[in-house]
């Protein structure tokens, strides 16, 4: 019973589900209280111990249905058979007999010396097949057959497959460790035995090779079922584990667009990441100083003796954050994602403001908060995108816009590679921004040995930076925003 | 109190008839919830959209176990002297004023300062002790003699640290004050949480706890629910009422209607002494339904067609 909890338990954390092992100890608990019989409510039970986020319920459903019932009708013969511990609930016997293989596995062995037996007592039958797993076929004894696919199913590792291609060869192990080779040596000099007009003894007939076959080809198909449903359980999520990690390094430039969802969602979880360690800061800051007025009057009563402390409640300031983003041809694709994450942190920082640019500059502060992701993005890309960049054209315009918001707790991003054509720079402008606010951010997503080659002009500009960062992975984005709400 | 109520928390199915009894009608995964409750000793965290019955369930909770309630309301800024305890500033005081006048007594006649120091030190010390201690809620569900149902509101709306002051609490059933120490439950109370998700709680929380989602009910429930709430409702019009609905939690909204406000719409429609559901009766009540004139101006023109989904 632990052994299969545990093993449900492996598949859920499989899918996602992150579960502690304290969890697992009260879901023991539980199903320990309420028994296994009764199969909602043992779900029930399972959901409410285990599952602690509501985005989990799907997946945990999902689980619970494929690892307790999606063998059942395969199975279903096999609850009746007497080998299984009659104690044992149904819901176990339809679903995983994994449990306690050891103690099944002397059960088999049991099996094939009785077998073995009754086939010496009826002596040297032509028709009788000399290898064991051939025995097993022939006798039909399925959950003898069941018990034994499930056991080399333990020994090969299939719940550490991480890949859809290792099924075949899995099959093929478990197959080889039933003794598969035995059997079709044995049939296929059944075969060929055929030919011959003497029958030898030791070999069988064609007829029963032919048989023979039919039932090694179902055994094989029941095999792989079982090898599938296995990776299903145990490795279908691994892949997208694989992914995500290797996402986070890849360079934002080089993603193909199909990988464009997950890096959304992976945004997302950064950002909400970066969402709850600044709130937990804002928290610290909270008990402010003695009020003292406030104190001496609460206090009256008690003699002036001053027991209730009365604070004066700080109010947090919120960062304000002004990004401008370049979306010309070059820049465009990790200015997509810039942009994505400041949306997604709207939700930390209200105080956000985005500017796009490529010649001319816009605010899209507005778009970002009225339209849906992706349509703000198609916007923004038709109205600014792929126009030749002018960063002189875009500071003024910048002037006008944000200018006079910008004070000493604002922080000021800049997203862009520096590259102006060879047109006017305004750097007198970016200067002033560098002057009035607290913190300036440049964040430029070629690598630094290609700064200030050709019509780079990341020189002129740095000298007004706080910072100056390359940023051109999802890696780097969640660093140097972190830094940003840390240090605030 | 689990003992005193054995035989009314046998098996979930038992805790469902016994809560239907009481008018509140819940589904299987709900009294699941309530009797591991009871019987692993661990608090339930119940999350769902407002009006679903989270904080009902604590009441008929407390009903069913027939213990007292001990309701918390979180908010922002609660601390531990409004949720715990708090010293009687007030008897502290007159306690040192006493103290004051009896010092003369207990000193007169000591040699030295060594001997009014020690004399100091035989003289009871009751400054910080249990006399002076005003408990707050979670203190009272913890000092109860026959346990208590201890429902903790929109812990949501609680600080972060609050949220950690809390785990000592549903963990060990105990809390740590510093002037007297630990003090532990005398009697297991049954603890509900509620959160209406304003922001994620903490994971610590959330281990320590069973986790019920309580979503809105489906048609025959709610029906159900409106039966036992409005007996006297009839149950055509009620079925028109839980379809119509069910139709606007289908819409867009910025806050789809609940149980709550479905039964209050059905108490207004009784005493209006509605037969059937029509476009003008509705438009008129459907301000009980719908609490943004946004969404109210939304659903308007769509009355007829929700009304008549056959003819679509």
């Amino acid at each position: 019973m632990q052994q299969v909890l545990g093993d449900f338990i492996h598949a859920l954390r499989q899918s996602g589900l992150p579960i502690s092992s304290a969890e697992t100890l009260d879901a023991l608990n539980a199903v320990q209280l309420v028994g296994i019989a009764n199969e909602p409510l043992l779900k029930y039970t399972l959901s409410l111990t285990l599952v602690k986020r509501l985005d989990h319920q799907p997946l945990f459903d999902e689980t619970f249905t494929r690892y307790f019932f999606s063998r059942s009708d395969s199975q279903a013969d096999t609850s009746t058979d007497d080998t299984i511990d009659p104690d044992q609930p149904q819901i176990i016997q339809q679903g995983h007999i994994q449990q306690d293989h050891t103690q099944q596995n002397q059960t088999i062995e049991q099996n094939q010396t009785t077998q073995q037996d009754q086939e010496s007592n009826v002596g040297n039958n032509n028709s009788a097949p000399q290898s064991q797993l051939g025995q097993q076929l022939m006798a039909d004894d399925q959950a003898a057959l069941q018990i034994a696919i499930v056991s080399a199913v333990a020994q090969t590792n299939a719940q550490d497959m991480k890949l859809f291609t290792q099924i075949p060869l899995i099959t093929f192990q478990i197959m080889q460790s039933l003794g598969d080779s035995e059997l079709a040596r044995e049939i296929e000099t059944g075969l060929n035995n055929s030919n011959l007009a003497e029958s030898a003894t030791e070999s069988i007939s064609e007829n029963f090779a032919l048989l023979l076959q039919e039932k090694r080809r179902q055994l094989r198909l029941q095999v792989r079922d079982l090898v599938e449903q296995q990776y299903l359980l145990f490795g279908q999520n691994i892949p997208k584990q694989l992914r995500e990690e290797n996402l986070q390094k890849i360079k934002l430039t080089s993603i193909d667009h199909q990988h464009y969802k997950h890096m959304g969602d992976l945004v997302k979880k950064a950002a909400k990441q970066l969402a709850s360690m600044h709130s937990r800061r804002q928290r610290v800051t909270k008990r402010g100083t003695l009020n003292v007025r406030k104190t001496i009057a609460a206090n009256a009563a008690y003699d002036g003796f001053l027991f209730h402390t009365k604070w004066k409640s700080t109010k947090v300031d919120k960062p304000k954050v002004m990004v401008l983003c370049d979306v010309s041809g070059s820049v465009s694709r990790v200015a997509r994602f810039l942009l994505l994450f400041i949306h997604c942190l709207q939700d930390v920082m209200p105080n956000v403001r985005s500017f796009v640019f490529a010649s001319e500059l816009g605010e899209v502060t507005d778009l970002f908060k009225s339209h849906p992701m992706d349509t703000a993005m198609a916007t923004i890309m038709q109205n600014w995108g792929n126009m030749p960049t002018s960063y002189g054209q875009a500071l003024t315009d910048f002037k006008d816009l944000g200018m006079s918001d910008i004070d000493n707790k604002t922080t000021v991003i800049m997203l862009g590679d520096a590259r102006n054509n060879n047109g006017n720079d305004s750097v007198e402008i970016w200067q002033e921004v560098y002057r009035k606010s607290q913190k300036v951010l440049w964040l430029n997503p070629e690598t630094r040995s290609n700064w200030n080659s050709g019509d780079s002009i990341m020189d002129i500009y740095s000298p007004y930076c706080s910072k100056v960062d390359v940023c051109n992975s999802l890696r780097d984005l969640t660093r140097i925003l972190g830094n940003l709400l840390k240090y605030q | 109190m689990i003992i005193r109520n054995k035989d009314k928390i046998n098996s979930p199915g038992m805790i469902k008839e016994h809560f239907e009894k009481l008018g509140y009608i819940c589904n299987d995964s709900i009294a699941t919830a309530i009797y591991l409750a009871c019987h692993l000793q661990k608090p339930i965290l119940v999350e769902g959209p407002p009006g679903v019955g989270k904080t009902e369930l604590a009441k008929k909770t407390s009903e069913f176990l027939s213990a007292p309630l001990i309701r918390m309301q979180c908010y922002e800024g609660l601390d531990e002297a409004k949720a715990l305890y708090e010293w009687k500033y007030s008897k502290q005081l007159l306690y040192t004023q006493l103290l004051k006048d009896q010092l003369g007594d207990v000193m007169r006649g000591a040699k030295g300062l060594d001997e009014s120091v020690s004399r100091l030190h035989q003289f009871g010390d009751i400054f910080y002790s249990e006399e002076f201690l005003e408990p707050r809620p979670l203190l009272q569900a913890l000092n109860s003699e026959d346990g208590a149902v201890l429902l903790i509101d929109e812990i949501d709306k609680a600080d972060q640290e609050f949220e950690a002051f809390l785990l000592e609490l549903l963990s060990d059933y105990q809390v740590s004050i510093p002037e007297i120490g630990t003090i532990k439950a005398k009697s297991t109370p049954i603890v509900i949480l509620t959160s209406n998700n304003t922001r994620e709680l903490g994971d610590a929380l959330k281990r320590r706890c069973l986790h019920l989602y309580i979503p809105f009910p489906d048609p025959q429930t709610e029906q159900k629910i409106i039966s036992s709430q409005v007996p006297e409702l009839n149950s055509e019009l009620s079925k028109q009422m839980v379809d119509f609905v069910g139709q606007i939690r289908d819409l867009a909204l910025k806050k789809a209607p609940a149980v709550s406000e479905t039964i209050d719409w059905a108490r207004a429609l009784l005493l209006l002494n509605v037969g059937t559901l029509d476009h003008d009766w509705v438009k008129s009540t459907l301000n009980l339904l719908l609490k943004f004139q946004d969404d109210i101006e939304a659903v308007e023109p769509e009355i007829r067609n929700l009304l008549n989904p056959k003819r679509f």
